[in-house]
């Protein structure tokens, strides 16, 4: 019996990558067609916001502050944010909009979300990547401290962002009025996710309270990955742990009881 | 073998609450031609839209021990910005099968020539229908949903779905929902009666067919 169980678990998950799968590439397919660069345009927006942002803020901040690089600073903030609000507007009626793919019953509605965030993941990740490789060459970015942390920040941000998008999805299916509200709610996020400012140039007090915010905790692994002992860095690795599981667990369970209501033409 | 226990539909909007089905019991078993018999909106889409597991049950629940199709109809299971090509790509994909082999078989039962290469939303319906088809044969099911209109595609058309689907196919089953007595008479040896939220399977299709002529 226990056998068999592994098996179907085991099959499951083999048809469930199998299905991701496909549904990526024809993501990529319909998003970004097969013409010139194709898929690599997943990492031209959060590549654009991060340079041509980190460029203003060179002539209006200076070149550095406190004693860090304002261009590498400003991209190391707007390239995760990008990927919270890609992932959060890509999920908003992620199922009426993929509606006539459940016609396949191996498609379950999480893999449109999952298919759709390890895009933008991907994509935010090349960024990333891509945006290093050039200001190291212009020597505007340092050679990551710890990668690892880095790392383990970025994976940790992506969680949360991910989690989130599973509680969206269902919500944006329930209500109109869900969808209205996404743009000023991820507008007034900006302010807690880390991105302008390292926690410990703020005081104690608002060090506390922007603690809370398992973006600010991910942000400051990944700054406390590249700069080292320049900066200091205060975080958990719990906060964004705990609350991706629980909203991950929120999220499956209104995912869940939204499949059963979903309406397909 | 398709088991259906007890299973009813709902749909609620604006507070509204609309029952389709209502506790419905059937067994639908490997081999069995089920023509799927009611009026306009008497719940046949639904029935079959809950078989093929594209919308779930309010209550109750449905039992696959064979493989089911996904409802053939025109709408559903195509992407329309994509190609033909790109969509048997994708179900080759899906459901885990040689790319070569179902293009081929596409190719060949569509007709379709270059306009597999164009997006399916350019397609007219008895295209999409082709191609529905066509993609359906290529997998293989046990059992097939399928929507009666579908069928009315041009005299080649007709021609091809009936060798392939009731000579070549003789041991799967199929549940098709239809308006024409004559094609149930002809093609089913088992009928489903849905009227006011019940659905009754009668073994003698004859009979089934009196009934629906006269409600």
């Amino acid at each position: 019996m226990a056998k068999g169980s592994l098996h179907r678990l085991r099959n499951g998950w083999a048809v469930q990558v199998r299905v991701i799968h496909a549904l990526m590439i024809r993501e990529l397919i319909t998003r970004f067609g097969r013409e010139n660069i194709g898929f690599l345009w997943i990492m031209a927006e959060p590549l654009l916001f991060a340079g041509l942002v980190g460029l203003v803020w060179h002539f209006t901040h200076g070149p550095t502050e406190h004693g860090v690089g304002v261009i590498a600073f400003v991209a190391t903030g707007y390239i995760p944010i990008t990927l919270f609000r890609h992932g959060v507007s890509r999920s908003v009626s992620v199922f009426t909009v993929n509606q006539s793919l459940l016609y396949h019953r191996q498609i379950k509605i999480v893999d449109f979300i999952l298919s759709r965030f390890i895009i933008e993941f991907l994509g935010g990740m090349m960024a990333y990547l891509f945006m290093a490789v050039v200001l190291i060459g212009f020597d505007e970015f340092p050679i990551p401290a710890n990668i690892g942390l880095l790392i383990a920040g970025w994976l940790l941000y992506a969680s949360f962002c991910f989690s989130l998008c599973l509680i969206i999805a269902p919500l944006s299916e329930v209500s109109d009025a869900m969808e209205k509200f996404i743009p000023v709610t991820t507008y007034i996020m900006i302010p807690f996710s880390g991105l302008f400012y390292m926690v410990s140039w703020v005081t104690p007090q608002a060090r506390e309270f922007l603690l809370f915010s398992p973006f600010v905790n991910g942000m400051e692994m990944m700054r406390k990955g590249i700069w080292g002992d320049q900066v200091t860095a205060y975080y958990s690795v719990w906060n964004p742990i705990i609350c991706s599981a629980v909203a991950t667990v929120i999220g499956l369970i209104l995912c869940r009881r939204i499949r059963r209501r979903l309406t397909v033409e | 073998m398709i088991i259906c226990s007890d299973i009813s539909k709902s749909y609620s909007h604006g507070g509204r609450r609309k029952q389709v089905l209502n506790a419905v019991n059937l067994a639908i078993d490997r081999g069995d031609r089920v023509g799927l018999l009611g009026r306009n909106g008497a719940g046949k889409s639904t029935l079959i839209k809950l078989i093929g597991g594209v919308e779930l049950p309010t209550s109750g629940k449905i039992i696959r021990t064979m493989s089911v199709s996904w409802p053939l109809g025109f709408a559903g299971g195509f992407q329309g910005s994509l190609t033909g090509l790109d969509n048997a790509r994708f179900i080759a994909r899906i459901y885990q099968r040689e790319y070569a082999d179902i293009r081929r078989f596409v190719e060949d039962f569509t007709e379709l020539g270059k306009q597999l290469n164009m997006p399916v939303k350019t397609y007219s319906s008895g295209m999409r229908a082709r191609l529905a088809f066509a993609l359906s044969l290529a997998i293989e099911f046990d059992c097939y949903l399928i929507d009666e209109i579908i069928l009315v595609g041009d005299q080649n058309f007709q021609r091809k779905c009936h060798a392939e689907m009731f000579d070549k196919r003789k041991d799967r089953s199929i549940i098709l929902a239809s308006h024409s007595p004559e094609f149930v008479k002809d093609m089913c040896n088992k009928a489903i009666l849905i009227d006011k939220g019940e659905a009754v399977i009668y073994e003698d299709v004859g009979q089934a067919l009196d009934i629906y002529s006269n409600l």
